[in-house]
Order: C-alpha cells, then structure tokens, then sequence
C-alpha cells in the first residue's frame, strides 16, 4: 500500500500525459483497424453491384444457363434450386436437431450410462460443428448418392431396384422418311410390363399423341405399301416395329440409392448445419428461466408436458432465429453441393421431383466466375447479387422474429 | 401460436391441454417421445461415426495399395495424383503447405484485426460506433464464401495485388487474404466474448489504481482473457483450414511446395472439390482412393484444432462462469 | 416440319424447293418410298402445303424420355450446341452433357451411366476391354475436325512459331524447360508457365501421343504446371499470365483472339501453319489435327428418343459443328456414319481405331473409318 503514494510522488504530470496519450491514440489505432471491417464491407459490395448491376434484368432472373450465350443466361433454376434445398434441408434438420437440444437440456438422466451417452452427443456435436464442408460433401455421396452400394447404381437402360412414383410408357415413331417429308409422329403407350426395355409391336394398340388424342395404331405388315392417306399414314406402323421405353415420373418420384438428387444434396446440407441448429436451440432453451419449468412441475406435468407447454413456446423465438441463420448459412454452401450433385448450370426439364439434379445458386456463381468467358463473370455478380438479396431476406424474418417475440417476452 | 397463448397464461394453457389424461398414460407417452429424442441425438452420433467409417475403408484402398508407401506420403515433397499419367508421387506436404499458406496469410490478417477489432467494441466503442460496427461484421460475416472468392479473383488479385508485383492469375496471396476476411468476424465476436466475460470487477479494480484505458486493457482484461481469445484463434484456425471454394476459385489447382505467396498453391480442400468435381473418380482407382485419403488427413486436422479450442474454451469458461 | 440442311447427303425435291434428309431404318426402300414420296410431296404443294390434319409442328412434339452425355470437355460445346437445337424441336427430351473428360466418358459409358461418350480420341484397347467386360456395345461416329490449339498471351511477342522438337522442350517431363531462353537463346529468361489439358481428357493423350515421339514420357507436372480437365481453366490462366504457354480444342480459343494468339505450328513440310478452319479441314495443320467423336451405346440407341436424337445430330452435324466453332469433316465420312447406324443387325457397332492385336490405327479419317476396319 505505501508503494502507491511513492509511484505516484515520482510520477511527474508528463509521465501521466504521455500515459494518457498512449492510452488515446492506441484507441484512434483501434478505431482505424475496425474501420477496415467497413471498408471491406463496401469494397465487397461496391464490387459485386458495379459488376452485377448491369445484368439484372427480368430475363435473367427468368431465363437459364445457355452455353456460352451470357446475353441469355439467367438464373431462375438455380434460384428455384436453392428454395427448395432450403426447404430439404430445414424440414429434415429442424426436427432433427431441435430435438437433440430438447434432449440434451430436458432430459438430463439419471443413469450413468447415459449421462455418458449425453456427455458424448454432446462433445460429438461441438466437433461436428469444426468439420469442414467438403468433408461432409464426401459423406454425402457415400451415404446419400450410392448409400455404401447398399442398392445398385442407378444406370441408363434400367429401372431402378426401388422405385416409386414413375409411370413407363413404350413410345415409336409412326412411319417416317424425311426424305419424302413424312416426318411421323410420336405417340406412345403405357408399358403392361416396364421390366422391357424394348416391345415389339405386332398387332393395333391404342396410342395417345402429342396433343393428348387417342387412337388405334394401325399396323400393316412389311411387305405391303404405305398408305397413301397423309392422315392414315401417320397412325401406321409396320409390323414388327420396335418401341422403346420411357418413363414419366410424378412430383411424388423417389428411387434408392437417392443418385445425384437434390434430396441427396438437401439432406447432406443438412447434416452441414445440425450441429449449428443443435447449438442455437440449446442456446434458446437454456434462456428459458427455470422459475417457468418449476411452475409447471408444481402442477403436477410430466417433464414432457413442461418442454412442450412451457420450454418450448418461450424458447420457439431464439430456435427459430437460430433456424433461420444456419439455414441461410445452407443457402450459400456450395462445397457439398459440388461434390453430391456436380458442378450442374441447368437442365432441360427444370426440376420436377426431388430426384431431379438442379443447379443451385452458389454453384452457379461458381461455375460461372470459373467461366473462360468473361461475360458470365458479370452474371455471376448479378446471382451474387441476388443470393445476397436472398440471405437479406431470410434475415430479415429472423430479425422481425427475434423483434417481435422478445417485445411480447417483455411484458411476461 | 401455442406459445402466444402460453406467454399470456401458460397455466391455463397447460391444464387444459393436459387435464384428461391419467398419470400413467403420461408417463408412456413420454417415455415414447424420450426415444424420439434420443433417435434424434443418435444421428449426430451416426454421423460421426459415418464419416469416420467412411474414411478409414476408403482411405485404406490408398493406404494399403502396393504402390503406395506411407512413410512416402509423409515425406515425399511433391503430389502428382491427377497431374500425370505417369509415375506418380503422393506426399502430402504440397497440399499440406498449400493449405498452411493460405491459412497463415489469413490468419496474419485476421487475428490482429479481429483481435483489435474486438477490443475496440469491448473496451471503447461508443454506442454509435458499435452501432455501424456490429451490424457490419454481422452481415460480412453472413457472407457466402463462394462470393468472397469471387471478391478474390475479380478484386484483390487484379487490383490489389497485381500492382505489388509479380502475382500469378491464382495465388495463395489473394485466397489467403479472402480466407482471413471469412475468419475476421469469427475471431472478433469470439473475442470479444471472451474480453467482455471478465469480470468488471477486475477492470473497475485496476481502474482504482490509476491506470489508463490503455493500460486496462492490455494489462489486466487481455491476460484474463487470454485462454478465451486462444480459443477463438483455434477455431479460426479450424475454419481456415476447412475452406473449400475460396481456394478453389482463388488459389488455382497447381500443388507446390514453397513459401512464395505469389504462386498458386492448391490446398487439401481444393484438391478434393477439383478432383471430384472433374470426376476423374472412377470408384477403384488410386484418384478415387486418394480423396479420401486427403479427407481423413484434414478430417484428423481440424478434429484435432476443434478439440483443443474446445479445451481451452471450456477450462475459461469455468473460471468466470 | 421439315429439317433443312446443308449436308450433301440430301435430295433436292424440283417440285417444291424444299432440301430434305434421308431417314434412317427406310433406306433399303428407297425406290419405292421415292415414288410416293413425290407424289406426296405434290399433293402438299397443291394443298398448299397446309394438311390442317398434319398436326406434327415441331412445337409440341410429344418425344419424350432422358438422354445422358458424358464424356470431353471439348466436345461438350458440341453436343451442348446439338442439344440445344434438338430440344427446341422436342423440349419434353431430357439431356444432360457434361464435360469431364475423355477418359470419365469411356468409364461412364461402360458402367452403363451415360447413353453417349463424347471423346477426343479413338478408344483405347483397356477401355475397350471394360466396355465388352460390361456388356456394353456402341457405335463410333466422328463428329467434327479439331486443331489442338497451343496458344500464349497476345502481350508475349517472341513465341510466334513453334515445332515439335520446342514443344518437346517445353511440355515433355523429361525436359520441362524452366525458362524461355532455354527453348531460344534469344528469348527473355522469363519463367514459363504451363496450362495444359487434364490426364482424364483426350486433349492431353492427343498431345502427348505427339510429343512422346514413340517415347513413354509423358507431359511434365511440375509445380510451374497447371493441368485441368476443365478448358476455361485454362484459357482464363494464359489469359492472366503474360509468360505462359498453354493448349486445347480450337472452339475454346476462337472467342478469346483478343487476349490470346495461337502459335504457329511447323509441320512435317518445314512450313510454320496457324491453326485456321481451312487449315485445319486442309491437314496443313498438321500434327495437331485430329476427329473429334461421340460414342452410342448400342442398347441406348434402341430408345426412340436416342435415335431421333443421333439422326438430328447427323443431319445437322455441320450447322451443328460450325455453331459450336469446330471443323466439320468431309461429307463422305457423314454418309459412312449414317451406314454405321442404319446397318442391319447391328452390323455398324463397333471401333475402327484397334486392329485385332490391340493396336492402334493411324492415318487420316478417310483411311481409318472404312467397314473393313470395323472391329465389334
């Protein structure tokens, strides 16, 4: 204690300005380091807008990739793509993982053995959380694309072991020559046994066309002349004609392994941000005032009756925001997209059922600043562009959830 | 829309929802959502486990292949798989060091920032500074890392570094540089988490003995939080070393051996997105296996980081918890 | 509801002006079907060529199934182009091309995943033996001629010609030169820097097939080597990097002219030639001239919606080919190519580029994709 009066008796009124100076200007270099933050900020984003500015127009937001056409190359697939491997990926990781947090912060047991157990999980997901993407890419396409050739390899030519949700249908082409300017016609019929790849038509069947009409294939043998009636001959096939199968799947298709999907990607992005997911429900669980849980209790509930009607409701905002970010998170993933479902531009179709491929947002953007053609660097700032508006707005929500519920919260 | 109702008058809500049921039914009732739940619990369990499987069976068709010696994919300075159809060498170290480059550029850049970055919020900010600042790291830090490096190729190589000198088109600089932005937020919200997790007593305490701001903050709430802001550095560390699509666009896909941040450096990430994404994978083949096997070396990496910045991350929170 | 073309194998109709294709399983009747065709033919000009009962617009075509193509990142452009046009005609036809190299094609066609393999070179006996080991059968039909371009930044003003022998010095991993200066004295002993085609691309066996000279080196791949199966990697690292030298397919280098110059080449007559369509269709480019193909599978082709599209791609194959800023190849090696695919009993399956010991045929086209050559 008399050491201090000493310091300060020799302490002169310089020292402690110069003291007091270094304390001021270590904090204007403080100031000047976090403003490097700002600018990055603004030279990111000054960037991307004067690159992608310029291609932001309703064609693109409408249009998809056209090789090596950037002047028509848009986006909307991969904007579609992106919705719906939100969507995936928070309808399966949102349970999921909001009950592993229920688990883990309710249901704290009594046994040993699982006290160890919830120690594990609980360990398990912090370092979950720490393993990079790409990795988790991998594990996708081992456990979701070929699912450890557990079932065989989906394959041109062959239906799928497991399979719903897909009707066959054999189709030919009526008799055609372009040589003469009969260009036949496509009709097709159902397939009585799709395990053919191939029928052989020997005999009328009904067919439908292009335009939905039905009629009966008219069959002549093959040594006989072509119908002379144009309207006649479009509905003739000769005997011995071979039609070939197709398949028409419904939004409801679904085969195993899951191949190339986006249900495959959805659910390996998924896997990506459970552990987040986990850690942010138990977050919010834990915020919730244990006076609350012992209120209930008092009443007589079960510990299940106390998560549900009490933890659950005044925890929901805190989850939801925490949902919400990780899944915004997912939304700009590309690594384990790449590596499940390839570096895919578009597709004819679009996407018609979740075993369909489709290019996401992230990826184009990729393949796209990958581009040897300039011109697509400036779309790719354009879907840069349009991801962030994306992001905005998923945080927006979840800004406006965690407003709107603390204020309610208030007044408890 | 339950929880509204709850929040006005949870008693009410609980009774009648409950009122009906008999104790033992409850009980069944939840010992059947207890399984759920621990369902649940256990595919975070599968996953790990998953992926270790995984990486072990396949990277053992590397590991155990005849041509493939381990004490070489230890040593061995360079890595051709995928670069020549002749007679290959597989040692890690390019991939390794490629990785470690772009790491240590980001972190040379990110924790010094970040960590001032976070003393500044904690320590002096004032309200309207913090106010610009926080919501700036929040969204920077909500950026894609696929758009930072876009950032990387279109801005920092042509314009920033390209005037320095004798940058290649794809340089560990650039994608070293975008890594650490990626890290920036990261390391300032877990500092600054660990800076404000001292105790005020401790600063008011140095503050009675005369000392500046200055003097506070680097000599008594810096050292107590020093087990924090290692952990923070860890997990940034974690982060870097995961990163897949700043490399893959930024850093080219040339692995070298050397400590020129102007040449392309391919990093173990952007060895196996390139390599899987070409699809030169025909399942078999030493390619094939080779993935793998760079997966459960930077798998083994960053558990390893992830591990010890949890340590260290668990032992500060007991002290001031 | 007629397909026009340019293509030689075409029939001029007088009656109506109109250039018409043949189609594929009628040939064998030609006479006949010629006879009604133009008695048809007439019955429509007088019609007026308006049958309100011919509903076939090609808007709503009711083709319908899936079509995977995998295979050369430089054909890709080419079946991308063929796609395009094709799916204008028959939108419900799903196809899907991905470039990912020659050797993936090979491997995805005998593993059944692909229903064609675009490639940059003739199939190889190994890939071959996976193929009939699989059961796989296919046809083989050249598509187009490529100049392997080797190309330098437009900024690089020494390297204007190059022959065989300075390549050799350059890309083979025996000498993998190091600077400029070892390659010509008077150039700057600047660092070179390599950007060449992937071990998995046909690009990079084509190369290496000329600068080995009957060796086994192969291509250097050091660390001042970039090697991708992915072309635009490529163009976009000459493209930054004044003291490069790199190459692919011609199509990948004639949007960028600006910013990259092709070298000349000396051929086997001592003249330094640059790689042009003329030169190209010429052989004066020559080594690096070589066909482009796509490989059928036979089972595939079964499929309505395979063959229709096979045909298209042949009828079209030179708009087809010259969109996609290829070469196309004389018309006589289109016509064999129809006989490939319309030949009874599938006697056109097969390649023509492995001789029964396994070794590989040389010479030009014309020689090699004879019927006498055929080896299913």
């Amino acid at each position: 204690m008399s050491q201090i009066p000493d310091q300060l008796k020799h302490d002169s009124a310089g020292r402690n300005e110069r003291r007091s100076r270094k304390s001021n200007s270590f904090a204007v270099i403080c100031l000047l380091i976090s403003g490097l933050v700002i600018v990055i900020l603004v030279t990111l984003l000054t960037t991307i807008l004067t690159k992608g500015a310029g291609s932001l127009n309703w064609n693109f937001l409408t249009s998809v990739h056209v090789e090596n056409q950037p002047e028509l190359s848009g986006i909307w697939q991969a904007l579609v793509g992106s919705m719906v491997i939100c969507l995936i990926c928070g309808l399966f990781a949102l349970p999921v993982g909001i009950g592993t947090a229920i688990y883990l912060e309710e249901f704290k047991p009594k046994q040993r053995t699982m006290r160890r157990f919830q120690g594990l999980v609980q360990l398990n997901i912090n370092n979950l959380a720490g393993i990079p993407s790409i990795v988790y890419g991998i594990l996708g396409v081992t456990a979701f694309v070929y699912m450890f050739g557990l079932f065989d390899r989906i394959q041109v030519n062959q239906i799928p072991e497991y399979e719903m949700g897909a009707e066959y249908f054999y189709q030919v082409n009526t008799i055609s020559n372009r040589r003469q300017g009969i260009q036949g016609r496509f009709v097709s019929f159902p397939a009585k046994d799709p395990s053919q790849p191939t029928f052989e038509i020997n005999e009328p069947i009904e067919v439908t066309d292009g335009g939905g009409q039905s009629f009966m294939l008219n069959v002549i043998a093959d040594d006989l002349p072509m119908p002379t009636d144009p309207e006649l001959l479009e509905r003739t096939v000769r005997r011995g004609t071979v039609a070939s199968r197709f398949a028409r799947y419904q939004a409801s298709h679904f085969h195993l392994p899951l191949g190339k999907s986006i249900l495959a990607a959805g659910l390996t992005l998924a896997l990506v941000i459970l552990p987040i997911i986990i850690i942010a429900s138990q977050e919010a669980i834990r915020a919730v005032p244990n006076s609350l849980r012992e209120a209930a209790f008092g009443m007589g509930a079960t510990r299940w009756q106390v998560v549900r009607g009490t933890v659950l409701p005044s925890a929901l905002p805190g989850i939801m925001t925490g949902a919400i970010l990780s899944m915004s998170r997912a939304v700009g993933e590309a690594a384990p997209i790449i590596a499940v479902m390839g570096g895919i531009l578009g597709t004819t179709r679009g996407l018609s059922n979740l075993m369909d491929a489709s290019p996401v947002l992230p990826v184009t953007i990729y393949k796209w600043s990958s581009h040897q053609n300039v011109a697509y660097e400036n779309l790719a700032a354009g879907a840069i562009i349009v991801l962030l508006v994306f992001l905005l707005l998923m945080n927006s929500v979840a800004i406006w959830i965690r407003y709107h519920f603390e204020r309610k919260q208030g007044a408890f | 829309m339950a929880g509204m109702n709850v929040e006005s008058n949870p008693q009410e809500l609980i009774l009648s929802e409950f009122r009906l049921r008999s104790p033992g039914a409850a009980r069944f009732h939840q010992s059947l959502v207890v399984t759920v739940l621990i369902g649940c619990a256990l595919i975070s369990i599968l996953t790990t486990i998953g992926t270790i499987v995984m990486l072990i069976y396949e990277s053992s068709g590397f590991f155990l292949n005849e041509q493939i010696e381990i004490g070489k994919f230890l040593t061995d300075t360079r890595w051709t798989i995928g670069q020549t159809q002749g007679e290959i060498r597989y040692g890690i170290w390019p991939l390794l060091s490629g990785t470690f480059r772009i790491t240590g550029i980001a972190l040379l850049f990110a924790l010094p920032t970040g960590l001032i970055t976070a003393i500044y919020l904690s320590e002096y900010a004032p309200k309207k500074v913090r106010a610009v600042l926080k919501p700036a790291l929040e969204v920077l830090a909500g950026i894609p890392t696929v758009v930072l490096g876009f950032f990387a190729v279109t801005f920092l190589t042509p314009y920033l570094l390209a005037p320095l000198g004798d940058f290649k088109p794809f340089n560990a600089a650039s994608a070293g540089i975008a890594v650490g932005i990626l890290c920036l937020p990261l390391v300032t919200s877990l500092a600054e988490d660990a800076l404000q997790a001292v105790p005020r007593s401790l600063r008011e305490g140095a503050y009675g003995l005369g000392s500046t701001r200055f003097e506070v903050t680097i000599k008594v709430v810096l050292p107590a939080a020093l087990s924090g802001i290692v952990s923070a550095f860890l997990l940034a560390l974690a982060r870097a070393v995961g990163e897949t699509m700043v490399v893959a666009l930024a850093a080219g896909s040339t692995p070298t051996f050397t400590l020129d941040p102007r040449e392309p450096s391919q990093t173990m990430t952007g060895f196996i997105v390139e390599t899987i994404n070409s699809e030169s994978v025909v399942p078999g083949t030493l390619s094939y296996y080779s993935i793998y096997a760079v997966a459960a070396v930077l798998f083994l990496i960053t558990m390893l980081i992830t591990i010890i910045g949890q340590i260290i991350r668990n032992r500060y929170r007991e002290v001031y918890q | 509801m007629l397909i026009q073309s340019q293509l030689t194998r075409i029939d001029f109709v007088p009656s109506t002006g109109i250039l018409l294709r043949s189609q594929t399983n009628s040939s064998n009747r030609r006479p006949v079907f010629l006879f009604f065709a133009y008695g048809l033919m007439s019955v429509l000009v007088l019609c007026g060529c308006n049958s309100g009962n011919v509903q076939v617009s090609s808007g709503d075509s009711n083709l319908a199934g899936t079509l995977r193509i995998e295979g050369s990142s430089t054909v890709a452009p080419i079946s991308i182009k063929a796609k395009e046009m094709f799916n204008a005609i028959h939108p419900n036809v799903n196809i899907s091309v991905s470039g990912k190299g020659t050797g993936n094609g090979f491997a995805a066609l005998s593993k059944k995943e692909a229903d064609i393999a675009d490639a940059s070179r003739p199939i190889v006996a190994k890939e071959l033996g996976n193929c009939q080991a699989a059961g796989v059968e296919f046809y083989e039909i050249p598509i187009a001629y490529d100049g392997l371009t080797i190309v330098v930044n437009r900024a690089n003003e020494f390297v204007r010609e190059l022959t065989v022998e300075q390549l050799i010095k350059i890309f083979r991993e025996d000498f993998a030169a190091k600077t400029w200066n070892e390659i010509d004295p008077s150039w700057p002993s600047e660092r070179i820097t390599v950007y060449a085609a992937g071990i998995a691309s046909g690009t990079h066996d084509y190369f290496v097939e000329v600068i080995g000279h009957g060796t086994n080196k192969g291509l250097r791949s050091d660390e001042r080597t970039t090697l991708s199966e992915d072309d635009k990697l490529l163009v976009r690292g000459v493209k930054d990097d004044k003291y490069s030298i790199g190459f692919f397919g011609y199509s990948y280098y004639v949007p960028e002219q600006e910013v990259l110059r092709a070298v000349k080449i000396v051929n086997e007559n001592g003249v330094a030639v640059e790689p042009t369509t003329e030169t190209i269709i010429s052989g004066e480019y020559s080594p690096f001239s070589r066909p482009l193909f796509i490989y059928i599978s036979a089972d595939s082709f079964k499929r309505v919606e395979v063959n229709e599209f096979v045909n298209f791609y042949l009828e079209n194959a030179p708009e087809i080919v010259t969109k996609a800023a290829y070469v196309p190849l004389p018309d006589e090696i289109y016509e064999r190519c129809f006989e490939r695919i319309e030949a009874e009993q599938n006697q056109g399956i097969g390649t023509h580029y492995l001789d029964s010991n396994d070794q590989k045929r040389t010479g030009s086209i014309l020689e090699v994709y004879d019927f006498k050559n055929l080896r299913r």
